[in-house]
């Protein structure tokens, strides 16, 4: 169409300037021709623009977060073969990251867990821990509560994308520097209201459970590509092994 | 519209075609680094937490 309506318009263009009633005319007809194929060019650069939107969301924000997420990880492990005191919670480097959450079923290798859940901090394709509107229990207090997590589902490093693979009994590992916490998915919450701060108190009454314990709970949006709800596993505290000198995993991560 | 760019488009059709990449790429570019990570956080795509709001 538009391919037309420009052929037309170089005719005008070049036919000499009469003042024929038929050019007038086609003149005439040609200044809505015109209309139509810029409004036509405007309705398909928005739909190239919105593709491109997809393409940034669910690829070029991934290059990106991966990139981040790699080098603020590296960080991390080089304070930790610094050797830099973390005994006690006090002394943890928060900023860079407190450890990393290691999910075989999720197949998507470390997860950095930095502090926070503002979009700046999951952005960078890290899970963060709670710090509002129910502030997560760190495992390294040693103390029960719940150790709660969000994650982007796509873009941003997806790292929970696949978050529906996990299944009772699948092993999540948390990782610090002197220890690896490994829990047991028990509960799975599939969808819920994003409203439902409940799931992240320090006894999540929704996943079956009524005394106080060391839990772990990832949220992400569900269905892929949307946030319409909240997807939730819990998971509870099975042992914490200590790290040996060449950080040798616990065997669910072998 | 995209027929008056490339008739001001100096040059014989090779000129305009690389001049148009490039114009291509400069949009791609601006797109991605400013309009869309301004766009994103308005758009109910991705908020992954449970919150009270």
């Amino acid at each position: 169409m538009g391919v037309t309506t420009d052929r037309d318009e170089q005719t005008d263009a070049l036919s000499p300037r009469s003042a024929s009633p038929a050019v007038a005319r086609r003149r005439g007809r040609s200044k809505i021709a015109l209309a139509v194929s810029v409004f036509g060019e405007l309705l398909i650069t928005a739909g190239l623009v919105l593709g491109l939107f997809v393409v940034y969301s669910l690829w070029w924000t991934n290059v990106l977060a991966d990139r981040k997420a790699d080098r603020q990880g590296d960080k991390v492990r080089d304070h930790w073969a610094a050797g830099e005191k973390d005994s006690g919670p006090g002394a943890l480097d928060v900023k860079d990251g407190i450890g990393f959450l290691h999910v075989p079923a999720m197949h998507n290798g470390e997860v950095l867990v930095e502090k926070g859940t503002s979009e700046s901090i999951l952005n960078d394709g890290v899970a963060g821990y709670y710090t509002d509107p129910v502030k997560a229990t760190l495992p390294t207090t040693g103390k029960t509560g719940n150790f709660t997590l969000a994650a982007h589902r796509d873009g941003h490093g997806a790292k929970f994308h696949n978050i529906d693979k996990l299944k009772n009994g699948d092993p999540v590992v948390f990782e610090t520097k002197d220890d690896w916490y490994v829990y047991k998915v028990f509960a799975i919450l599939p969808e819920t209201s994003k409203y439902n701060v409940e799931v992240l108190t320090a006894v999540p009454k929704q996943a079956g459970v009524t005394k106080p314990g060391h839990y772990i709970t990832l949220t992400t949006c569900t269905p892929v590509y949307t946030s319409e709800y909240r997807y939730i596993v819990w998971g509870e505290l099975e042992r914490v092994e200590k790290v040996d000198g060449k950080r040798t995993p616990p065997k669910e991560l072998g | 519209m995209y027929g008056w760019i490339w008739r001001h488009l100096p040059g014989n059709a090779w000129v305009k075609a690389l001049m148009s990449a490039v114009l291509v790429l400069a949009v791609v570019y601006v797109l991605f680094q400013y309009v869309f990570p301004w766009a994103e956080p308005l758009l109910p795509f991705n908020d992954v937490t449970v919150d009270n709001q």
